[in-house]
């Protein structure tokens, strides 16, 4: 296929890893998959190296390191001067206007996905996604409104690719300076009434026939890194009976700020209270069900339930990949039975 | 020679027997009223085999199976007990590798070994009796000697087996959840399951449903279930209801006799008056096929049960918990299921090719009547087979009826006991040994007594629930047809044969029984109140007094004092 520089995720599955990086991939495979994923679209590394030529910017940033390094910059040991030039080059980029072609698809895209939405304006994330793993690469900006916003925080990602560590990287490993395979993600902002995880597996006991679903209030990301106790229910895959449920007391929750996320008290109201209702579980679990099928191996996905809109339609799913858990060892379970009745025979 | 002895090497004998055990306990669930000579030579030989077959399959850490004597028509057991410690170690070690097989797939195992047997009856049923030639009916009469001997080795050892899980499971119930096999909960988790004894029943009532549909309501209710066949033969839809009826008798209902363990009554296939008694009293008393429906709601509150204790078992346990529940449950259906297979259904064949035999020798003259053939043991069988005609029998048949009437009439000791050994003792030796059948089936759990209840008898929860209602008092099948819709049954045991009765009881009092007795199974499926090991609930109730059931208590309150 021709390579286009912004693709609609349901475009994309996970063989456009190289094209649009791995984060788009796995969105457009989601979509793919049948899943509702925020709505939005992806620029591919190809835009990147189009701005980077039609601005004159690959060449510019060469020149700037290769000035550096020709006058005896020792890329290990001189940090000052790295970080200095990084600081450069970045301001250069963001300074720099995107070509009128580009940044006119760009407007296009992002009128169409308000017209998708049903938003004015519609908040969106921009994230970079890298198409190989490279260190830098991570910047997410929240919560960006507006065609001129989009675009300025666009260039804020490809700068990215030039914090000092991304670029002591390139030329330790004799790479090209400006080489970067990023692609961008902007996707429409969720307004999470709750968000976390579903693991199709019971990870240490190794049992697959449950699922658990973990989550908290706002978004997902005090439940993914463990700083709360998360709501936690036991879901039997078969019968989709929720087997055990443990409400916890959720005293923070991660919300978007005017610029990233903050932390916040859960509403004292709130706190004792499960953060999803045991419809919005099942309906999680018959997904994840299909996903895992799908696959044919455990899954370990991010959902986010939308307060603006009404279940099902209410259900986001933002990551899957392959769950990690213990294998139980064949039989272990039986040996233990064994064991008990030998035990029995003790008395 | 002793020619008299019934169990030749098995009867009772003080001098040497109290060498192998202290004491010798009467089987009173099978062995009373006492057995004629013939059934009691099949019992006392297979049973004895059956149990230690399994056992030493199984190999059975404490215990090597049960020895049996037999005693005036009774049967006596002892356990034989593992006593050294390193051979105990050793059958442990063995016992690990032979239990698998139970936990890998069960089910799998007992349809394997239903297929071996049915196949074995279909092969004894095959022989037309009265045409047969006597070395043929000799052959088919020590084919089934053979065929008794392997059920009871594939009883035992699937009884072990899966008893043994039974009693794991009751046992990690009561340390991991705090009750055990006489709460209510427990038996909410052994409930909600199909088996083939209760696809019969369903059969029977299926057919009174038809009866009713083709219009023979009247001729069922204005009919004695005795003449009923003759009644059916003159009409048409007599004829074609018949013809159906009898294709169940001789595929699913037949192959039983009113007594398990015993062969001196007829089968159902013989003499299907039994059967038409349920389906005329189901035509009587309106009873309903309401199993499936109950069962729909027992299995709805099991898994609401099964769920409500895996909440409270750690997620990573719950793997090899569910695994031991599995089995325990396997237990549960298996102890009603087996009867059908097993004991009923080879008991039934073992009394066909008896009769077979009996009725040619009475016809050469070896004996008076075909009957007479049941005070004759199979050594006497074989001396005569071939030539019936050439022995006279009946001095040894005459003497061993004076014998079994002698029995009949005579209260049977509940044990042999040597000088100086008591009851206590006894049970204490039956509990030390482990043995899950001992355990589950014999013994049981003695009643608690709670005196703030005020309750006027006390017994264990066999099936949890409440109930009022009026006591009938039944030892026997005939009695059945006194209970009406919602009495209490009091009954020293119950019977297989009794199941259908049991959908319209409002509770059920035995004077002994344990959680995988009959009366506790199918209290369960059908939802109904049971109470065990009274020990006195037939002598303290009595017909027509209103009593309260509260099961779960293991309490029995008389209403009208």
């Amino acid at each position: 296929m021709d390579i286009k520089e912004i693709y609609w995720l349901d475009e994309l599955c996970k063989d456009h890893n190289d094209i649009v990086g791995k984060k788009c991939a796995n969105l457009g495979e989601l979509v793919n998959l049948g899943l509702r994923v925020p709505y939005g679209f992806a620029l591919s590394v190809a835009a990147y190296e189009t701005f980077m030529e039609q601005t004159g910017l690959k060449e510019k940033v060469s020149q700037i390191v290769e000035k550096e390094i020709n006058a005896g910059l020792d890329v290990d040991k001189e940090i000052g001067r790295m970080i200095e030039m990084s600081a450069n080059i970045r301001e250069a980029i963001e300074a720099a206007d995107v070509p009128p072609g580009l940044a006119g698809q760009i407007s296009n895209y992002y009128a169409e996905l308000q017209k998708k939405t049903g938003i004015p304006d519609v908040p969106c994330a921009v994230r970079s996604s890298g198409a190989v793993s490279m260190p830098g690469q991570m910047e997410t900006y929240l919560n960006i409104r507006g065609t001129s916003e989009i675009i300025r925080n666009v260039k804020k990602v490809w700068a990215s690719a030039f914090t000092t560590r991304a670029i002591v990287f390139r030329i330790q490993n004799k790479m090209p300076i400006s080489w970067a395979p990023i692609g961008i993600a902007v996707i429409m902002m969720i307004e999470a009434k709750s968000a976390g995880v579903i693991l199709t597996v019971l990870p240490t006991a190794g049992d697959l026939d449950r699922a658990i679903v973990e989550g908290n209030f706002g978004l997902g990301e005090s439940v993914v890194s463990g700083e709360i106790t998360p709501d936690s229910f036991i879901i039997h895959k078969n019968d989709m009976c929720i087997e055990s449920r443990s409400v916890a007391e959720k005293t923070k929750m991660v919300v978007y700020g005017p610029s990233g996320t903050t932390v916040e008290d859960v509403p004292a109201e709130l706190c004792k209270e499960s953060c999803i209702d045991d419809r919005e579980i099942l309906e999680i679990v018959r997904i994840a069900k299909d996903v895992e099928q799908h696959f044919g191996a455990p899954q370990d996905m991010e959902w986010v339930v939308d307060q603006r809109f009404s279940f099902p339609e209410n259900i986001f799913w933002v990551q899957a990949r392959g769950a990690k858990y213990t294998k139980k060892e064949a039989g272990k379970d039986e040996d233990y039975v064994i064991d008990l009745m030998v035990q029995l025979f003790r008395k | 020679m002793k020619i008299y002895d019934c169990v030749p090497g098995l009867e009772f004998d003080e001098v040497v027997d109290f060498e192998i055990s202290p004491a010798w306990f009467q089987d009173a669930t099978h062995s009373v009223p006492p057995w004629t000579p013939m059934f009691g030579w099949f019992w006392v030989n297979f049973c004895r085999h059956g149990m230690q077959y399994g056992a030493e399959k199984l190999s059975l850490p404490t215990v090597k199976g049960w020895d049996w004597r037999f005693k005036d028509g009774g049967g006596y057991l002892a356990l034989l007990i593992v006593q050294d410690p390193n051979e105990r170690k050793a059958r442990e070690e063995r016992f690990r590798v032979a239990i698998r097989p139970f936990i890998e797939d069960f089910g799998g195992m007992w349809r394997g070994y239903v297929d071996e047997i049915v196949g074995r009856y279909d092969k004894l049923k095959a022989l037309n009796l009265e045409a047969a030639t006597n070395i043929e009916l000799l052959e088919n009469f020590e084919e089934t000697i053979n065929t008794c001997r392997r059920m009871w080795e594939i009883h035992m050892y699937m009884m072990y087996g899966v008893y043994t899980a039974f009693v794991l499971f009751e046992q990690m119930t009561k340390q991991l959840l705090g009750f055990d096999d006489s709460s209510p909960q427990f038996h909410k988790l052994m409930s909600g399951f199909d088996n083939k004894c209760f696809q019969v029943d369903k059969g029977l009532f299926d057919l009174a449903k038809k009866a009713e549909s083709m219009g023979l309501k009247d001729l069922f209710l204005s009919t004695e279930a005795a003449n009923m066949k003759t009644a059916l033969l003159q009409s048409p839809k007599g004829q074609e209801f018949l013809t159906t009826f009898d294709d169940f008798m001789e595929k699913e209902a037949g192959w039983r006799l009113e007594r398990m363990a015993e062969i001196n009554v007829p089968t159902w296939l013989e003499e299907p008056a039994p059967a038409f008694a349920v389906i005329k009293m189901a035509i009587e008393k309106g009873m309903s096929y309401n199993l499936d429906e109950d069962r729909k709601k027992l299995e709805a509150e099991r898994i609401a049960t099964e769920k409500e204790v895996l909440g409270k078992i750690a997620p990573e346990q719950r793997g090899w918990f569910q695994t031991m529940m599995k089995l325990a449950q396997d237990c549960s259906w298996f102890s009603e299921e087996h009867n059908h297979y097993l004991d009923l259904y080879a008991h039934a064949l073992v009394r066909r090719s008896v009769m077979g035999v009996g009725a040619r020798f009475a016809k050469e003259g070896a004996i008076d009547t075909r009957d007479d053939i049941l005070f004759l043991i199979p050594d006497e069988v074989r001396r005569a087979g071939i030539n019936p005609g050439m022995f006279n029998l009946r001095s040894l048949v005459e003497r061993r009826k004076a014998d079994w009437k002698q029995w009949c009439a005579q209260a049977p000791a509940p044990a042999f006991m040597k000088e100086g050994f008591t009851f206590e003792d006894a049970m204490g030796g039956l509990v030390g040994s482990m043995d899950p059948i001992a355990l589950k089936v014999v013994v049981g759990s003695m009643p608690v007594v709670r005196p703030e209840l005020k309750a006027d008898l006390f017994g264990v929860c066999g099936s949890p629930g409440t109930v009022e209602g009026t006591v009938k008092v039944v030892w026997t099948e005939a009695e059945l047809s006194k209970i009406v819709k919602g009495d209490i049954m009091v009954a020293p045991t119950t019977s297989p044969s009794w199941t259908p009765v049991f959908s319209i009881l409002g509770g059920v009092i035995v004077d002994r029984g344990a959680s995988l007795s009959h009366a506790a199974i199918v209290g369960r499926e059908y939802g109904i109140p049971v109470v065990m090991n009274t020990f006195q609930g037939t002598t303290v109730l009595k017909d027509g007094m209103r009593i309260r059931l509260d099961a779960n208590m293991g309490a029995i309150y008389i209403l009208d004092k």
